[in-house]
């Protein structure tokens, strides 16, 4: 197996990962959970990003989608409520 | 029953388009995939990036997304900031009245091992998007990079400590100051070498990173024996300066308390 | 044998994109049939994320052995010659598709984050954030108005 074949191997993985988390994410009853979920599905694309050979977007992806979003979204139902 | 009956023509509906998509991209609807060869826009600007062979394109810059971000498409990226800087007026306008008072409740805080955690975390996440932003030219970073990196340490200390810690020490005019700076120096950057040459006596372009044909005035090529970049290292240092400032007063916004925000809202009958 | 070497990068590549899809899918199902608005928030970030790996994706470069893929970065600064250059176009990924991603993950940060602060002030006005409930309270405001 050379290196091309498990790149897009790691590729389907992770990919595969993120839908299971995206589909637990919208199930989910508690938000808290949900966005846990979203946190991981975002990891997941990380290491697509990383796998793709984009930099750039790695450095942006991994401060915005796993550090802003669950941050202000918790933030959010503290305030708002915590069940659906 | 009703409710079932719609329930499942969402579902057929949706997997009638995963299936119809899937077969139109497996037989070549968004190109050969994946793809056997760069596309000819790819090849050229690639070619120009870091050319001194070749003065009439080139961007002299190493870094080919950043070249092609603030160089090749600096206009798309003027826009983008406006719609941030937008958005952020958006949130600084729904709250106009409250934003500005002094936060009555004395807020506590978490205990004290997760602040002095907090409080060594915080340097280091400013000095590594201190440093994102000024290597963006040159090794992948840059000006949103460090941008985003940077808004997550106001975030944390918003949570840990309290809020009235952080309003206390940084009022919302100094932060207003700050991104008004660097919305400022983004501007003057692009137009300096207008103005320079405005002053001299030649022509020159707006965004002009390098000498063209028509106009002789360029930014330096090298600063102490490393490739300098020209506009993209000041492009990068101002627009992180102002998202970091444009969201941490973003996040200030949201954390202010229930009871500031009721005195204003209970007199407000027909909304709808 | 020699085949099936040469499909396992294809056909994990459509498992990629099926995965994808599946997953555009689903956001676009919760974001309308939810009816809490921190679920449409999630779901929306959601979908713009994965539209933005199809971008990425259809920038890459298929795998054969003998070639060497890296990512769009010239790291030979001194010494560049004709031969370097080529050498750099011949094995670089495409740039175009990350400097446009880069547009759109800010804005859709701006966008997002502006829905958020009017969430927030929906509940102040309303006391839910239940839409189908917001639905029913307004007909009953506007029934009442008219009748």
């Amino acid at each position: 197996m050379s290196v091309g074949d498990l790149v897009f191997t790691l590729l389907a993985i992770s990919a595969l990962l993120s839908t299971m988390a995206t589909v637990l994410a919208v199930l989910a009853k508690d938000l808290l959970k949900a966005i846990v979920f979203s946190a991981l599905q975002s990891v997941a694309y990380t290491l697509m990003y990383f796998l793709l050979m984009a930099p750039d977007i790695v450095l942006v992806y991994a401060a915005v989608a796993v550090g802003i979003y669950p941050l202000t979204l918790v933030l959010l139902i503290k305030k708002v409520g915590r069940y659906e | 029953m009703n409710s079932v009956i719609k329930a499942l023509a969402f579902t057929s509906v949706l997997i009638l388009a995963i299936v119809a998509l899937a077969y139109a991209t497996s037989s070549g609807g968004l190109g050969v995939l994946p793809p056997e060869s760069l596309r000819p826009l790819a090849i050229t600007y690639l070619r120009t990036v870091y050319n001194p062979e070749n003065p009439k394109f080139t961007a002299m810059a190493p870094e080919a997304v950043t070249a092609i971000l603030w160089d090749y498409r600096g206009l798309d990226t003027l826009f983008e900031t406006v719609v941030f800087y937008g958005a952020i007026i958006a949130v600084l306008t729904l709250y106009r009245e409250t934003y500005r008072e002094r936060d009555i409740l004395p807020l506590k805080g978490l205990s004290i091992v997760v602040k002095r955690a907090t409080a060594v975390t915080s340097l280091a996440i400013l000095s590594v998007a201190v440093a994102t932003a000024l290597h963006g030219h040159l090794t992948p970073g840059g000006g949103f990079q460090a941008g985003a990196i940077a808004a997550v340490a106001p975030l944390v200390m918003l949570i840990v400590f309290s809020k009235r810690f952080l309003s206390d020490r940084l009022s919302h005019v100094q932060l207003l100051t700050m991104r008004n700076l660097g919305l400022l120096g983004l501007g003057l950057t692009a137009i300096a070498l207008a103005i320079v040459g405005f002053a001299i006596g030649e022509k020159a372009f707006i965004f002009q990173n390098q000498a063209k044909e028509m106009s002789k005035l360029s930014f330096p090529q090298r600063i102490l024996g490393v490739p300098a970049g020209g506009t993209l290292l000041f492009f990068n240092i101002f627009e992180a300066l102002a998202v970091a400032a444009g969201f941490t007063l973003v996040f200030m916004v949201l954390l202010s308390s229930e009871e500031l925000s009721r005195k204003e809202i209970v007199g407000e009958e027909h909304g709808y | 044998m020699k085949n099936m070497v040469i499909e396992i990068p294809k056909t994990m590549y459509m498992i990629t994109i099926v995965a994808l899809y599946v997953n555009i899918a689903v956001a676009l199902y919760a974001i309308l049939a939810k009816p809490n608005l921190v679920k449409k928030i999630i779901a929306l970030t959601i979908l713009g994320d994965t539209v933005n790996t199809f971008a990425i994706l259809a920038g890459y470069k298929v795998w054969r052995p003998g070639l060497v893929l890296q990512p769009p970065v010239l790291t030979e600064l001194d010494d560049v010659s004709r031969e370097v250059i080529e050498e750099f176009v011949s094995r670089s990924v495409d740039p175009l598709p990350q400097a446009l991603v880069l547009t759109a993950i800010v804005i859709n940060l701006a966008v997002t984050l502006f829905l958020i602060v009017l969430a927030l002030y929906m509940y102040r006005h309303f006391g839910t954030v239940d839409m189908d409930r917001i639905g029913r309270m307004k007909r009953g405001v506007i029934s009442e108005e008219v009748g």
